[in-house]
Parts: C-alpha cells; structure tokens; sequence
C-alpha cells in the first residue's frame, strides 16, 4: 500500500503531479469539445426543427450518420486528414503554407463533432416537450423573439434538456480517453505511459478507474442539482409504491 | 476521391467484417446472460443489489478503452495470473477484448433489463403467485419473458453501441474493421477517403442489425400488434 | 362437515391503519357468499387473506380443514412452508377486478398455464379441458387471441375461465365487474350465475348488490374491518336487522 501511494503521490518518484496535469488537461478537452458539441447541436435541432425539407434532411444525415460509426474513426480522420483538409482549405482561401491541428484541436473537434449529434436529439426532444401554450402567451403578451428566447424559450429548454445534457457530458468525458490515440496528454495516456515504465501497470489503471469515476461522479452530482433547481415551481410527483 | 482506392480499400476493410460480428456477437450474448444474472441478483438480496449497483457504477463511469487496458495490460502484473489457468487466454488480444467488452455490456445490459423487471405489471405477477407459480418458475414463465419484450428497443441500441465499441479492440492489435483501416490510412494518408468507406460499412451493418432486432420484436409482441394486423 | 374455506379472528393493518379487527367466516361446500361493504371496509383484504396475497398480522385460514402454517417474526407475520402456500393456492380459483391476464400469453396459453407448469398435468389433456371451459364462458373462438385485443368483458371471462382451469374447490371474486363498462357486465355476471348454479363454492366481493342478492346463499356486510351483520339474501338486501346495514344498502341499491 505503501509503495503504491509513493507511486501515483507527489514526491520524487511519485507521477501524482503528471496525473493531475493530466486530469486537469482531460478536463479542458472535455469541456471545449462539449461547448463544440452544445453548437453543433443547437445548429442540428435548429435544422431538424425547421420548416426547410433540406436543413432537416442536412440535420438527419448529421445525426444519423455520426450515431453509426465509431468515435474512433472521426478522431483518425481529425487526425491524420485534419492537417490536409485545414491546409486545402486555407489554400482555397489564398492562403499557403501548412495550417496544422494540434491534438487538442483534434480532440475537441472530433469528440465534439459526435458529442453534437446526440446533443441535436437532447434539445429537440426538450424543445418539443415545452408546452406550445407557453410560447403562445408570450407571444401574446408582445414579447419580442429575443426576449422570448432569453426568458422563456430557454429557461423551459434547459429545465427537459438538463437530464440528457448530464449524458452527454458522461460521455464526452468517458470518450476524451479515446483522444489519448493523438498523443494528448490526458489521463489515460498518462496512466498507459505510466504503467509501460513500471512493473505495477496494474496500480497505474486502477488509479485511472479512480480518477475518472471521480470526474464522473462528480459530474453527476453538479448535473443533479443543476436539474433540481430547473425543476422550480414544479409540482413533484410522489414516489409509487412499487 | 478516386473510385479505384475507394474499392480497393474497401475489400480489405471487408477482411475485417467478420472478426468485428465476432467479437460483437460474443461479448453481447455473453453480456446479456451476465446483465440477466445481475439483474435477478439486484431485485432479490440487499448486499446482491449493493454488489451490483457498485459493479455498474464502476463500469458506466469509465472509459471502455481503459477497461480494455486494465485487462490486457494490467492483469499481468500479478504472478497468480501469469501462472493461472487463464493465462493462455488473458495473454490473447482477443480473449481480453471479448472479456472487457462482455463486462461493459453486462453493465449497460442489467440497467436496461432492470427497467423491463420494473414494468412488469405488478398484477400479472400477482396473478401467477395465486396461481400457486413461484421462484425460477415464476421468473421463467411471467417475468423474464415480459421484461425482456420490454426490454428490446434499449438492448437494440445497446448492440449499435457493442459494433462501435468493437473498434477500440484495434487498439490493442486487433484487425478488425477499424484496425485494418488504421493501417491503410497511416500508409496511404487518405484518410477521408478510407473513412468514408469504414463508415459506410459500419453503417451498413449498423442498419441490418437495427432492422434484424426490428424483426425480432414484431415477432416477439404479437399482443402489441393492432388488432388483426 | 370440514369447511371448504375457514377464516378465524383475522386482524391486518397496513402501517398504522387497521384493516381488519378480528373478521372469522366460514364456508361450506357448494355455498355462494357474497361480502358487501364501502370502501375501505377491508373486504378486498378479506379476500385476498385467503390465498395469502395479504399475510395476516394474526388470525387463522384453513383450506379444506388444512390450516396454513404462519411465522411471526420482528412484528411481522409470513407464511412458514413456501411449498404449503403454493400448493393450497393451486386449489384455489382467484380472478381479480383488474382481470390481470398475462399479456405476452393467448387465451388459450392463460388458461392452461397454471395446470401445465403449476399442476404439472399433461399438456393435452390440459389443453381438451381449457378448450371446454371456453366453450362454456362463451369464448371458443378466441382461444388464439391476445388479452390486448378483447374487451374488458372477454378478458374477466378469460381470467374466469383461467380460475377454473385449476379445477379449484373454492372460487375467490374480488370486485369482478368494478373495472368493466357497464354495458360488458352483464356477460361476466351471467357467467357466474352459471357457476354458482352448478354448485361450486364462491366468495364474491361485490358492488352489484341485486345480483348477489339472486346469486349468493348467505351474504356478509363488513364495516370498517369487523363483520357488521350477516345472514340470508332476503334479511341483508332487504330487511336489514343494523342500522348501519340499513343506511349501506339505502344508498347502494337506489343506483
């Protein structure tokens, strides 16, 4: 036990300081892919909502699509195709020379990109569960469209939303592992390199365990009580007797 | 975009079809035998449903890749595993990809059919009981068969979620789909072109999967049919 | 004479509720009871005691003179042999308000359930009597049709027709027609009456008060969990002897 806490703690031996670098950089990509996949995932339940046949039929190919194919494949293609596609493009532009993406760019598009689909499925299902009835009095009080967006709208949004946006977060936490590919600095790869250089790989991936079910349950209970305040001035539905 | 290196690459990702369905159809049925144990268990002992509780906690709330690892590179550590009976399969990619993907879906998997015990008409049960049925009869006769009906859709996307999952097995050299493809795009460096294909073929399978389980409810809820249908 | 079916001093309560203050009855064979009541009287609790859907907290039931073996154990009671319980269930027919089929079985698979599985009795010969007692409750050509597309009223004369399936000594209906339109009850009633002409033995908790008059030998009035009074048809329905009968029958049977 001992050994073990000299192994992962911070003293000279100790990679307790890599690993918390390394959770706090798991933490960074996380949080820029789920704000990359909360945009992708407004545009997406934008398009689905949408009155146009070819937004909606944009949106159901994005979702439907990225839903398929494994996450690992986008963030090969971010990674050995992203470098070409950004350079292309910017060429296309006028620009020239090499216009690259570092692992972290990699990983937030790509996870982001997949995370966006699931998003789209989150915030159209609560968008179309708010009552049309409060929309409609709000229009007839006079509110504008962005005021409605910013008291109404919104705030009922997020209240169904909530509970399906934890998910995503679950998973764009558990899938920002898979980065680990790129040669990104976070948790897993430092634990994989960790536990390559030792003869303890053991210790090194249950100490992963621990620390990614500390971030998700963490995670859990801020989302929980995120959905706790969105739940004001709703009448609570007793528990049923089994 | 060129269509010869589109079909070339995709008769070799084709090679790796089969060990995908593999490793896919293995580690569910093997999932879904432990997901039905571990939900019998949750609903009937206290430190059963303690045990459990904590086995999906630790499942659901980490990456598979790093299950995957612990497995593959982590179980060596201890001689009593060097020296077990196991080793001749622990020392495989394979059997520790079929291990760590059997553990993860069994989790996923008892979560699910444990919403299909828990809508289970408490009077359909209480109907059986009067009728003199209890324990693994009860269970086998009323239970299980309406919970598991119930329980299909979620464990259709369930299985989607395996085939994907599947892909992480590349990591620890498996050539499958995704390992195969890997190879070609660090030779070749197309890699929009090699992910096209790998995504269609993906998506493909993913489609018939979804249609199969599709098939299989209809077949298996007559009584959730309209009328005459 | 041993009766068919025996309660002695029964008391239930759930939480700080009494349900049940001491209720005893008793049945013989080929008698048709009926118990009236209002709600909450613990006439559907009554009922359920017998097959054990509900332990008794205490009191005694008996089943053709065998008396079910009770455990008391940290305040609560349970019942001692497992296999007892499930035995002496088989020989009881139950149907319940709410029909209670089992959805993913046709007619036929519900009623021939129990023998097969339960009574362990030959499948053909299970399936010849169930296609029998079809026959007689009038649903012969639904034998392959699912719960989910009947009518309430088929579905209890299923559920009858799965009661009497076990071949029972004793028919247990705890508010049979409460849960069906009422243009579906009469088909249910007019099954029952069939039974109770033949003799069989049948507790029927009940809201249709004129039909259990014609129906029943003896009928039983309960009043918040003790039996208020009880007697022949003709004094309970008619002529009550208490006041709080009276005022019960009053109200009920002017619907």
């Amino acid at each position: 036990m001992a050994s073990y806490l000299r192994l992962i703690g911070f003293g000279p031996t100790g990679w307790g300081d890599q690993l918390l670098l390394a959770a706090l950089m798991t933490l960074s990509v996380s949080a820029a892919a789920y704000a990359t996949g909360l945009v992708f995932g407004t545009l997406g339940a934008w398009g689905k909502l949408s009155g146009s046949v070819a937004a909606r039929r944009a949106a159901e190919f994005y979702t439907t699509v990225v839903r398929g194919i494994p996450e690992l494949l986008v963030i090969y293609l971010f990674y050995f195709g992203g470098s070409q596609g950004l350079t292309a493009l910017a060429r296309l532009l006028g620009q020239s020379g090499f216009w690259g993406l570092n692992a972290f760019m990699v990983g937030t598009l790509a996870v982001g990109i997949v995370a966006g689909a699931y998003q789209t499925e989150v915030l159209r299902g609560a968008y179309l569960a708010v009552p049309a009835g409060e929309i409609e009095a709000a229009r007839a009080v006079g509110m504008g469209r962005l005021l409605m967006l910013r008291r109404i709208l919104f705030p009922r949004v997020l209240r169904f939303a909530l509970p399906g946006m934890g998910n995503v977060w679950q998973q764009v936490l558990k899938e920002s592992a898979l980065i680990s590919v790129t040669g990104l600095a976070e948790i897993l790869r430092e634990i994989h390199i960790g536990a390559g250089s030792t003869d303890r790989p053991f210790d090194f991936y249950i100490t992963g365990f621990m620390l990614y079910l500390l971030l998700t349950t963490f995670s859990g209970f801020v989302f929980r009580g995120a959905e706790g305040w969105s739940l004001k001035g709703e009448r609570q539905v007793v528990g049923m007797r089994a | 975009m060129h269509p010869l290196f589109l079909a070339d690459t995709m008769v070799k990702l084709l090679a790796g079809v089969p060990l995908t369905l593999e490793l896919t159809f293995i580690s569910v049925g093997l999932g879904a035998c432990l997901a039905v144990l571990l939900a019998v268990l949750r609903a009937s002992v206290a430190i059963g449903a303690w045990l459990v509780r904590l086995y999906v906690f630790a499942l659901r709330g980490t990456p598979l890749l790093l299950q995957i690892f612990l497995i593959y590179y982590g179980l060596g550590q201890f001689a009593f595993v060097r020296h077990g009976l196991l080793w001749p399969f622990l020392r495989q990619p394979f059997w520790c990809a079929i291990l760590a993907l059997t553990l993860n879906t069994a989790a996923y998997g008892s979560e699910i059919i444990r919403g299909g015990l828990q809508s289970v008409p408490p009077g359909a049960i209480e109907a059986a009981r009067v009728s003199g049925m209890s324990g693994i009869l009860l269970y086998r006769r009323i239970i299980l068969p309406l919970a598991i009906r119930q329980a299909l859709p979620a464990y259709g996307n369930e299985l989607v979620a395996m085939v994907k999952a599947t892909s992480l097995a590349s990591i620890v050299t498996l050539m499958e789909i995704s390992g195969i493809a890997y190879a070609i795009i660090s030779e070749t460096y197309r890699a929009l072109e090699v992910f096209i294909c790998a995504g269609a073929l993906y998506l493909l399978i993913n489609f018939l999967l979804s249609r199969a389980v599709a098939a299989l409810e209809a077949w298996l809820t007559p009584h959730l049919r309209r009328a005459g249908a | 004479m041993t009766a068919a079916v025996a309660v002695r001093d029964l008391h239930k309560r759930f939480g700080t509720l009494e349900v049940l203050r001491g209720v005893s009855l008793e049945a013989a064979e080929g008698e048709v009871i009926s118990i009236i009541g209002a709600s909450g009287s613990g006439k559907s609790t009554l009922l359920r005691c017998i097959p054990l859907l509900e332990v008794p907290d205490s009191g005694e039931i008996e089943i053709g003179g065998e008396a079910i073996r009770l455990r008391h154990r940290n305040g609560h009671a349970e019942p001692a042999d497992r296999g007892q319980v499930n035995r002496i269930r088989s020989t009881l027919g139950f149907v319940f308000q709410s029909f209670n089929l089992w959805a993913h079985m046709t007619v036929l698979q519900n009623v021939i359930e129990a023998p097969v599985h339960v009574q362990k009795r030959p499948r053909a010969e299970a399936v010849a009597e169930a296609e029998a007692i079809l026959e007689k409750v009038g649903l012969a050509d639904k034998r392959d049709s699912y719960p989910a597309h009947l009518s309430g009223g088929q579905q209890q004369r299923t559920a009858i027709a799965r009661a009497l399936a076990m071949r029972p000594r004793a028919l247990l209906f705890d508010e049979p027609t409460s849960a069906l339109d009422p243009e579906l009850v009469g088909e249910v009633l007019r099954v029952i009456r069939g039974l109770a002409e033949e003799g069989r033995t049948m507790l029927i908790v009940t809201h249709e008060m004129a039909f259990a008059a014609e129906v029943s030998n003896r009928a039983i009035f309960l009043d918040a969990g003790r039996i208020g009074e009880q007697g022949p048809p003709g004094q309970i329905f008619a002529d009550p002897v208490t006041e709080r009968c009276r005022a019960f029958v009053m109200r009920h049977l002017n619907r």
